[in-house]
């Protein structure tokens, strides 16, 4: 076990996790102190009615919701948060429902931040440390099993304008309760389940040789890869299986909990830079740069990149691979994964940068963009977190390779 | 119940440590200025910051700090010790004085002692971490390689900052932080 001279964790997110999980709802928002939720959401989600369950929930109970909020976008700016926060005020509401993904969960976050400290612009709060006490109460409820915002102290939100990525983190930001229904993933198709699992794999692959790893970061990214490894191809193949759904949701949770309090490094360094520039969803980011962080870190990381293999691939495969040989293998299997997922969705989930396209078919990351997304990553606070430095150099040179999809030339990884 | 007898306790300043973060800062901070005059990373960082940018590096709660601003050319400037009365967008403290010491005595890179949390950042992540990467450098510059590779993640390769620039560049600085120019 690896044990640091030092280290925090903190997972204080009191978590409801089953089939028929939301009926939970209207008690919690009592012993919360709460009677008036507003609802954020983003339209495809009530558009998938799953808003209609959340209200059946609260059915027969003294809350009552304040205001439903629904125009959150694909990849939320600081301009919805601001005008999000103003609708609360306006209608007088006490606490905050999120259901949604990422995007969503974040905007819950950035509108808590604003209603419960005041002010009228979000990005007067950004960085890490400004937001020094007690929020409004807030309900998490994620519908895809990926992001792990329901128990993450981070919240990412976007500036267009800027093409950037801002993160906002606090102890304060973890919600008071994160909440998961299989019935809320249920619907979620295919090549959205992939990446957004994919994000999640991320979070426990990152969170398990980034700098703050720890004892209990440790158990929860393990936990995490064996559910979401085991269940992700499943529930894709048979998108009904609530279990596999329920599953995958607790293995997103996990995750969550590992990177929130080790952090993650080059996969979302290069994943939000790439969002920013060229608005490629996170979760898609992540699937394709994934392998790559495995690779640039391998020579400091290689012990624990080679025992990411037991949870992802089983005792049988771990125990037939020689120990020089699990690092590689570990890649080999990600990637792997990506492949079976590319097959399994028709060819919607990327494997590669060039790959990636809009909704009309066009590319979305133009090889030209890359020294912008390197620029950008600079940027980026995960960087301060990854086991090797990133350069604006070394942060082209994986871009390059991720572009092409080709393995990285590990002969050309500055090693510190 | 005589209440004399559970008596109250001052915490004490730790003053030697406070002095010696102090003077870390000082000469950091002058070195900051005459990187700035000397190495063209540094340069171009600084002017990339806004007009009017100002940070501080320091312990939370009773300090010691010390300040460096960007000049109407663009040029870093160090700004003294006291933050007070001052407009500054970035401020850096670390948590306390023992994780300071960790830091100013190399025990913990700038890195780690992020992953740590012993940082506070009040002000824009982007600016924040271009001056770690400023810090980074002028590390290399003022501390032998044997120690400066505890403090920062990558010591630089040849191929980034030869030796000979290394060299003259340190002497260049130590002679301009120390007559503050």
């Amino acid at each position: 076990m690896f044990l640091p001279d030092y280290y925090e964790f903190c997972a204080r997110v009191k978590t409801v996790a089953g089939h028929r999980a939301l009926d939970r709802i209207p008690e919690m928002l009592t012993t919360l102190g709460a009677s008036r939720p507003m609802i954020v959401t983003d339209k495809g989600v009530a558009g998938a009615g799953l808003i209609k369950l959340v209200n059946g929930a609260m059915k027969g109970s003294k809350a009552k919701v304040g205001a439903l909020y629904d125009e959150v976008p694909p990849d939320s700016e600081y301009t919805i948060v601001n005008a999000a926060a103003k609708l609360y005020r306006a209608k007088k509401c006490d606490s905050i429902i999120a259901v949604g993904g990422g995007s969503v969960l974040d905007t819950a976050k950035g509108i808590n931040i604003l209603v419960s400290l005041g002010g009228s612009n979000i990005l007067d709060y950004e960085g890490a440390g400004a937001v020094k006490r007690k929020l409004k109460p807030m309900i998490a409820i994620p519908t895809t099993s990926g992001t792990g915002s329901e128990v993450t102290l981070v919240a990412v939100i976007a500036d267009h304008k800027k093409k950037v990525k801002m993160a906002f983190t606090s102890y304060f930001l973890l919600p008071d309760i994160a909440l998961l229904d299989s019935r809320m993933t249920k619907t979620l198709p295919p090549f959205l389940t992939a990446p957004t699992a994919m994000d999640a794999l991320t979070h426990a692959c990152e969170a398990y040789y980034c700098l703050a790893k720890n004892p209990l970061s440790d158990a929860t990214a393990l936990a995490a890869i064996r559910l979401i490894s085991a269940n992700l191809l499943k529930v894709i193949k048979k998108p009904a299986d609530l279990q596999g759904r329920l599953d995958l949701a607790n293995g997103a949770i996990l995750g969550g909990m590992a990177f929130s309090n080790s952090l993650v490094g080059l996969v979302h360094n290069l994943g939000h830079a790439t969002g920013g520039a060229c608005g490629v969803p996170h979760g898609v980011c992540m699937s394709l740069f994934l392998p790559y962080g495995l690779e640039y870190n391998m020579h400091k990381r290689a012990k624990e990149i080679g025992e990411l293999l037991f949870p992802l691939a089983g005792p049988e495969v771990y125990a037939a691979t020689p120990l020089k040989q699990r690092p590689e293998k570990t890649i080999e299997f990600i990637r792997k994964m990506n492949q079976d997922l590319h097959d399994a969705t028709g060819g919607r989930h990327a494997r590669f940068l060039k790959e990636i396209v809009d909704r009309e078919g066009r590319q979305m990351v133009p090889k030209e963009k890359l020294p912008d997304i390197a620029r950008t990553a600079q940027g980026d606070g995960t960087k301060v977190y990854n086991p090797e430095e990133i350069n604006y150099d070394d942060a082209l040179m994986v871009l390059e390779h991720a572009y092409e999809g080709t393995p990285l030339d590990r002969r050309k990884i500055k090693k510190g | 119940m005589n209440y004399d007898t559970y008596p109250e306790i001052r915490p004490g300043r730790k003053t030697l440590k406070r002095i010696y973060i102090a003077v870390m800062l000082f000469i950091v901070g002058r070195a900051i200025q005459a990187a700035c005059r000397t190495d063209s990373t540094v340069r171009k960082e600084f002017l990339n910051f806004k007009d009017g940018f100002a940070f501080s590096l320091g312990v939370y709660p009773f300090g010691p700090w010390m300040v460096v601003g960007r000049d109407e050319k663009g040029r870093a400037k160090y700004l003294g010790w006291n933050p007070e009365g001052k407009k500054i967008p970035l401020k850096m403290n670390i948590k306390n004085v023992e994780s300071a010491m960790l830091v100013f005595t190399f025990m913990e890179s700038t890195s780690v002692a992020f992953a740590r949390n012993r940082f506070m950042v009040d002000g824009d992540l982007v600016d924040a971490l271009a001056i770690v990467r400023v810090l980074d450098l002028v590390e290399v510059y003022l501390l032998p390689k044997l120690i400066a590779k505890l403090a920062v993640k990558r010591y630089p390769k040849w191929s980034e900052l030869s030796p000979v620039k290394k060299h003259l560049g340190r002497i260049v600085i130590y002679t301009r932080a120390l007559l503050g120019f």
